[in-house]
């Protein structure tokens, strides 16, 4: 599903502060694999991420998803691959503060063209299986740290992604939410068969993920 | 979607409360007080125009040719009845009057003065323009030997109500002739022409003062319902001279393109001042939500969206001003309409240059189309450099900055 072959990324690249952040990285990842991306800080877990996510642009390589090459594409052609194919879950939650839950786990279906009826129907299912369908009227500020992010993983689902990237979505929650959020993702990798990858450090993500990439200095060591 | 992006642009518009209502504040007041300014800049204009369209010339006036080069009596309309009747016929002709003047020299026994004299028929200039709202000082009798006199002439020949003077000329046979007058009132009409050189003596006395028979008039003077009725008279009696109102009194439309230019400079400053604000209040918006725009790009939201988000908050900014404003507004030049701008404490220097010492305000449609028309283009203008600010916006960056 996602291939990607010697993907190289460089920062301040010509300057004497160069660095190489993703070295000659060939990875495969198959449709409803659940992911992590491990490895000390700075060793390039977010920006490979990034780069799978369509969010960050390459220097040399390949980044194939679906045998579709989006390594190359431009600007527009990849938010447009951000919006149909992928699912974001930020560490900060980033939701949107004047729209209610329902309409923030809606927003990317709405994004995306789908029918009133199809957004309702899909965002209550979402919200029944994350458990937040009381608070569908709420607004995002009125939620705690671990509701609010699971109406993040709520909108990043809401729109069937082909995959979903989560960068230490765990990062802000207390251990009881972050346990909640892990059952979660794995619940709906399994119900929903979504390729999950996360860039995390969190132990218990490390001991419930099906497949663990580590990385250092911007090379995979162990897969 | 696009109801959505409404929604967020609604409440987006409303997020800093104060900061936005301060905005909004400014729009209403600013606009409030430019329309007051360009009510009371026209109605100084109207007030002018109207007072000496009906004090002099209405809106078309008819000569005999050669009469305005020389103002002697040979140039006199001889068939003046015949040709009012004719007159009145013609569809949106309203009023008419006959007028005879005579240039002269006015004396009183220790000061004399270059003055025109007219001879008027008080009823029918009532009816032509109001006559009697003139008067100044005294009371409108032109009977025996009542005769009412201009402003600054009665300043200048330092006479009041009762004071005696002789008006001198050349009557219509040629010979010198005189006549002795009693000032039974002061006019003002803000005519410069006649506040400075006019007494006016009833129009029989004149003709047998003058010799000229009640027929006769050196000008008539016609209101009219339109410009193509000036244009018609001017066809019909070609023999005539006839001159509209622009024609004769060409400082008029100078004048009202003065007050052209005033309102526009007080336009575009408020304008700018508008712009400014939505600018600054859009910009500082777009900078406080950066992250937020950012993340939305990140997860696939495209700039147009963006776009008309941004687009639309400033548009309900701006037109919330504008109803604020209109509103204010249109307060302000009601009672400027009604009750005028009290300016007494300057009146004679206001008097000495034709204007009344209340200026009454005026309201046109166009003020509130126009101001409408440009706030929503300022608000519109007004989101160029913060959506330049999220087009080059990365959302990496903004995704990196918040780790």
């Amino acid at each position: 599903m996602i291939r990607l072959e010697k993907v190289n990324k460089y920062f301040y690249k010509g300057e004497p502060r160069e660095v190489h952040a993703l070295r000659d990285i060939d990875l495969n990842i198959e449709k409803g694999e659940f992911t992590l991306f491990s490895g000390p800080s700075g060793c390039g877990k977010t920006t490979l991420l990034n780069a799978i996510g369509a969010l960050d642009s390459i220097d040399s390589g390949q980044i194939y998803l679906d045998d579709k090459e989006i390594g190359s594409l431009n600007e527009e052609e990849r938010t447009r691959i951000r919006l149909e194919e992928m699912g974001f879950v930020f560490q900060a939650y980033n939701l949107v503060p004047v729209l209610t839950v329902e309409e923030n786990i809606g927003f990317v279906m709405r994004l995306r063209g789908f029918s009133d009826e199809e957004i309702k129907q899909r965002v209550l299912e979402v919200a029944s299986m994350l458990e937040i369908d009381n608070k569908l009227q709420t607004l995002p500020n009125a939620l705690s740290g671990g509701q609010q992010q699971r109406v993040a993983v709520a909108r990043a689902v809401a729109g069937k992604p082909k995959i979903i990237l989560a960068d230490e979505p765990t990062a802000n929650l207390d251990s009881k939410n972050s346990k909640a959020l892990m059952d979660m993702m794995k619940e709906l990798n399994k119900k929903e068969e979504i390729s999950i990858i996360f860039a995390s450090h969190d132990d218990y993500i490390m001991e419930n993920v099906r497949r663990v990439v580590t990385l250092n200095d911007g090379r995979i060591v162990d897969v | 979607m696009f109801k959505l992006i409404v929604k967020m642009a609604w409440k987006n518009s409303f997020l800093r409360l104060s900061r936005t209502l301060l905005v909004i504040i400014m729009i209403a007041v600013s606009m409030s007080m430019m329309l007051g300014i360009q009510g009371l800049y026209d109605g100084m204009a109207d007030t002018m125009i109207d007072k000496n369209r009906r004090s002099g010339s209405g809106d078309v006036s008819i000569f005999a040719k050669g009469y305005r080069v020389n103002k002697d009596l040979q140039y006199r309309i001889k068939n003046a009845d015949e040709l009012s009747a004719e007159i009145k016929k013609i569809e949106g002709v309203k009023e008419l009057v006959l007028r005879v003047k005579a240039e002269g020299l006015l004396s009183t026994a220790r000061k004399s003065s270059f003055a025109s004299m007219q001879g008027i028929d008080l009823r029918a200039e009532e009816s032509f323009g109001d006559f009697s709202e003139f008067l100044k000082e005294g009371e409108i009798n032109l009977e025996g030997q009542g005769a009412l006199i201009g402003l600054e002439l009665a300043k200048r020949l330092k006479v009041t109500i009762g004071s005696k003077l002789v008006f001198s000329t050349q009557d219509s046979s040629g010979e010198i002739n005189s006549i002795a007058l009693r000032i039974r009132a002061i006019m003002q009409t803000t005519n410069i022409v006649l506040d400075t050189n006019a007494i006016f003596i009833d129009a029989k006395k004149m003709h047998r003062f003058l010799g000229t028979d009640s027929s006769e008039a050196t000008q008539i003077a016609i209101m009219t319902a339109d410009k193509k009725t000036n244009d018609l008279l001017k066809a019909n009696f070609s023999d005539l001279d006839v001159k509209s109102f622009l024609q004769l009194q060409p400082m008029m439309k100078q004048m009202q393109d003065v007050m052209i230019i005033f309102n526009s400079i007080t336009f575009f400053i408020v304008m700018t001042v508008v712009f400014i604000g939505i600018l600054g209040v859009m910009y500082v918006s777009v900078l406080d939500r950066i992250r937020e725009f950012g993340i939305a790009m990140g997860i696939g939201m495209q700039y147009r969206y963006i776009r008309i988000q941004i687009c639309l908050e400033a548009l309900f900014v701006g037109f919330i001003g504008y109803l604020g404003g209109a509103l204010l507004g249109a307060l302000f030049l009601l009672y400027l309409r009604d009750y005028g701008l009290d300016l007494s404490a300057f009146s004679d220097a206001l008097e000495m240059w034709g204007y009344a010492s209340t200026i009454k305000g005026t309201i046109k449609i166009s003020y509130f189309t126009t101001t409408f028309a440009a706030i929503i283009s300022a608000s519109l203008f007004s989101v160029f450099i913060p959506l330049r600010k999220i087009k080059r916006l990365n959302p990496i960056e903004v995704i990196k900055a918040e780790k």
